[in-house]
């Protein structure tokens, strides 16, 4: 199943993510950093499960991060 | 002639204790995403500013907080506890351009500090904000006419800050410049989607650019400049003028560069300062501190807009043109400091004496010393290789840990 993989530390909470795929992630109020809905986390990152239907889309995001902290592993 | 503060970037502890040792009057930082150098530097967090603000009233410092980004809602409660943070450790300022920024540090009794990215570049500006802030940092791109007018002007007018004491004016004295005006770049968040104003400028002006004509598809590369890149900017030649125009606080850029970086030209600026209020600035002096300004990070430096020039000087490099680098020597294993002696172990490389030597360390910060005398072994000598020990003198305390690099001119 493809992945996608977030390296929350270095996000810098700047909303990309949100505006390209709004059903997988959401901004925290806590902290400011985006969140991967429904990931689980290990080893400082969260990881979660894609459709093979979402992996063009969720590409388009990753390389639009900024800082590159998010990654899709297929 | 008023003294001006020298306020010194700090971007890790390392940078933080070299700040100190070489004079500064104060520092600021940044703390997680919500700062202009968020994706340069290695974060200090939330929770660093507790020793941050112990380190610095220790020293008798002053210490800024930086909250100075684009600020979106989901940012607020973050931003609120940094600065309730702030002022339970008793951080002396917050520096800031977003008005709800500026409600919180009210809410919170925060002392706040206006910052470059507000742009301020007129008297009237100057009024507007002074009744809510200690301090404005003014907008790069003034001429020192222009600062010197406003200064003039906050005192004829009488124009008090928050605290009750006239308001102060900041301005830059070296570092970065940008070809964007103060804070409204949108060239990195354009092309790479990365917001500058969210502190992940990817700085693609630092690199040469070609004009092509779209009708005939020919290129041409401009002038061999990097035309989107303007030098440094750099005060030292003319800190007697600058003294004079009223300012009363002196920044230096460069929370993301090095320690050194931060030793050296806090160190510089701090004898420049002293030695034009003590009489003693001459062109001497001024040759030397360039040359050691030179030393460290820069893209060649300029006077910038201080004395009215139009934005023209632009760098010949994509990257710094310090004449020094620093080569990994030795690693320190104690210090003595009844009798003053450092002792350290050479991992790598060589060292004689008549070499100068750069210590870094997280609570050391940076320190410059050139070896007159040196012992091997425990006994003197004036070569030592790796898996040597070598001691020699040193006047303030090092720390077992502490890392030691010899200087090497750049492009050997
Ligand atoms: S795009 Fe990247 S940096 Fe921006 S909020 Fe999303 S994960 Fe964080």
């Amino acid at each position: 199943m493809p992945k996608i993989i977030h390296y929350r530390n270095k996000c810098i909470g700047c909303n990309i993510c949100y505006e390209s795929q709004p059903e997988y992630w959401r901004l925290s109020r806590k902290d400011g950093k985006a969140t991967l809905i429904g990931a689980k986390l290990k080893k400082e990152t969260y990881i979660l499960e894609i459709p093979e239907c979402d992996v063009e889309a969720s590409k388009t995001t990753a390389e639009h991060c900024p800082t590159k902290v998010i990654k899709v592993s297929v | 002639m008023k003294k001006p503060e020298l306020l010194a970037p700090v971007g890790t502890f390392e940078s933080l204790h070299a700040a100190i040792r070489a004079g500064a009057d104060a520092i600021y930082f940044g703390v997680e995403q919500l700062n202009m150098r968020t994706k340069s530097t290695p974060t200090i967090t939330i929770e660093d500013i507790a020793e941050i603000a112990k380190v610095c009233q220790q020293h008798g410092i002053k210490a800024y907080l930086t909250l100075n980004t684009v600020m979106y809602d989901h940012d607020m409660q973050l931003a609120s506890r940094i600065i309730r943070e702030c002022k339970t450790h008793g951080i002396d300022a917050v520096i800031a351009s977003d008005y709800a920024i500026f409600a919180m540090c009210r809410e919170f009794g925060m002392p706040l500090h206006i910052s470059t990215q507000a742009n301020v570049s007129n008297i009237e500006s100057v009024s507007f904000f002074a009744p809510m802030a200690d301090v404005i940092v003014l907008a790069r791109e003034l001429t020192i006419k222009q600062v010197a007018h406003i200064t003039s002007e906050v005192q004829r007018r009488n124009l008090k800050g928050i605290s009750g004491d006239l308001i102060k004016i900041e301005a830059f004295v070296h570092g970065a410049l940008c070809m964007a005006v103060s804070g409204k770049c949108y060239m990195s968040l354009h092309e790479k989607n990365a917001s500058a104003n969210r502190g992940a400028c990817v700085q693609n002006c630092r690199r040469p650019y070609k004009v092509t004509d779209l009708e005939t598809g020919n290129e041409l590369v401009i002038d061999d400049e990097y035309i989107m890149s303007p030098k440094d900017l750099c005060t030292i030649d003319f800190m007697d003028q600058m003294i004079e125009a009223g300012i009363d606080v002196f920044k230096i850029e460069g929370r993301s560069k090095s320690a050194e970086y931060t030793y050296v030209t806090t160190k510089c600026y701090r004898e420049a300062i002293d030695a034009v209020l003590d009489g003693s600035y001459n062109p001497e002096k001024i040759t030397y501190w360039l040359s050691e300004l030179e030393k460290v990070y820069n893209r060649g430096f300029w006077g910038g807009y201080f004395m009215g020039k139009k934005l023209g000087e632009w760098s010949k490099d994509p990257g710094s043109v310090a004449t020094e680098k620093k080569v990994y020597i030795a690693k320190c294993t104690r210090y003595f400091p009844k009798i003053k002696v450092a002792e350290f172990t050479i991992e790598s490389g060589q060292t004689n004496t008549g070499d100068t030597l750069l210590i870094l360390g997280r609570n050391t910060g940076a320190d410059k010393i050139t070896l007159t005398e040196l012992v091997v072994n425990g006994s003197k000598g004036s070569i030592a290789k790796r898996g040597d020990k070598i001691t020699f003198p040193f006047e303030s305390v090092l720390r077992p840990g502490d890392k030691l690099y010899k200087m090497v001119t750049s492009d050997a």
